[in-house]
């Protein structure tokens, strides 16, 4: 449980530097209440970048089949789907 | 229960289809389709895509009389195929008048039969297609009579080569026959959705966007209608045979349905990408073939297509 809610905190706190190079615009200070869509003007397309980039920077594997639209509601709602949809380690 | 009382069956009396041996990586195709390695990768991982098919040197009419030319229950039956549909995503693939339709006429010997192209509903227009051959068929009122519907393209400019952020086209080309009478495959509805406020110069506040965001709900709200118009509850089907845009938005499909993800045939996305028309063809022989489909069984066939505007189109078969 501790892992998880470890690993919920370090998405939000990447999201400060993955957002802007998702974007390629600079961004301005972000909460887990931040709607990544209506906000930040995240496409369906950029939304599925910025897990590919969350991959890379926690080094985990997301299981990306169960990924919905409504799980970009907000940064706090994506931290969520990540903390419980990370396959473990191969 | 039909969705066409009164009128004969319409009925696919067989399938064929041509792939083409030659495979291309998706990472091939970065450089010719001016990809990022970002985009290659969000293919791969998101969109299942990984290879497609091509025939550098095959014609459009190479590719049809390829998937034609393998349609066994047509050898001396010729003379009762009264019309040959093209059914194609674009509107216009050959100079004029060159006509890919007429061309298979002449090359296959039916001589008695009336070709034209369907367009209009885009990747969507095989499923229009094969309604339409029913209702031609059924005013014709001869239970003998036969109709040729054919699909493939060639990916032969940029726009047919990719759609950006959802999709990428391969070739092949597939070939059914469409009867009015008989026990096979037989359609027992059709529902088709045409959004005209998708099209981006009627509706110029970039519908792209709001495209993506309705699809989901679009086509599955036309392949609800197609299940309950057959007097069915999607309970009651066994296998849906999705066109092969991409794995991510079928998951996500499925799951908002509550329809089982492995009772939609989506191992062919990953190896053949999106076949334009053909794409309903080549899944159902897929499905054949793995004795996916039983006799009696139901499944639906569905697919979207968006070009100007946007059609979402389902239909309902029994096997």
């Amino acid at each position: 449980m501790a892992g998880t809610l470890e690993l919920r905190q370090q998405v939000v706190d990447s999201m400060g530097m993955l957002l802007p190079r998702v974007l390629r615009r600079e961004v301005p200070a972000v909460s887990e209440d931040t709607r990544l869509m209506e906000e930040l003007g995240l496409t369906s397309s950029s939304t599925l970048e910025l897990l590919l980039e969350l991959e890379e920077e926690l080094q985990i594997q997301i299981n990306v089949e169960d990924v919905d639209r409504e799980d970009f509601a907000s940064i706090g709602r994506l931290a969520d789907f990540i903390a419980g949809h990370t396959l473990p380690a191969e | 229960m039909s969705d066409f009382p009164g009128r004969p069956a319409t009925t696919l009396d067989s399938v064929a289809t041509y792939l083409p041996e030659q495979r291309v990586a998706i990472e091939d195709l970065a450089g010719p389709l001016g990809l990022t390695a970002m985009q290659v990768k969000m293919f791969r991982r998101f969109h299942g895509l990984a290879e497609v098919r091509v025939a550098p040197d095959a014609t459009v009419v190479d590719l049809l009389l390829a998937a034609a030319g393998r349609l066994e229950r047509l050898r001396g039956r010729e003379h009762r195929v009264r019309y040959v549909l093209h059914a194609r995503t674009f509107p216009v693939v050959v100079p004029y008048p060159i006509s890919p339709p007429h061309e298979v006429c002449r090359r296959l010997g039916l001589d008695r039969a009336i070709a034209f192209t369907v367009t209009h509903h885009a990747c969507a227009t095989g499923l229009l297609a094969i309604d339409m051959a029913g209702r031609l068929l059924a005013g014709d009122g001869d239970p003998e009579a036969l109709a040729l519907v054919l699909a493939g393209e060639k990916t032969f400019t940029h726009d047919a080569r990719l759609l950006p952020e959802t999709s990428i086209f391969g070739e092949g080309a597939s070939a059914c026959l469409v009867g009015c009478s008989g026990t096979r495959d037989r359609l027992l509805a059709y529902a088709a959705n045409q959004r005209g406020d998708f099209d981006d110069e009627v509706a110029p506040d970039d519908p792209g966007p709001r495209f993506q965001r309705e699809y989901p709900a679009c086509l599955g709200a036309a392949m609800l209608a197609a299940v309950a118009r057959a007097g069915l509850r999607l309970d009651q089907i066994g296998l849906i045979l999705p066109h092969n845009v991409n794995l991510v938005s079928w998951q996500r499909l499925a799951r908002k349905l509550g329809f089982p993800a492995d009772q939609v045939l989506l191992s062919n996305v990953p190896v053949l990408g999106h076949i334009f028309c053909a794409d309903a063809f080549v899944n159902y022989q897929t499905a054949v073939a793995r004795g996916m489909v039983r006799p009696g069984d139901r499944y639906v066939v569905a697919a979207a297509g968006a070009a100007r505007g946007a059609t979402f189109s389902a239909m309902v078969f029994e096997h």
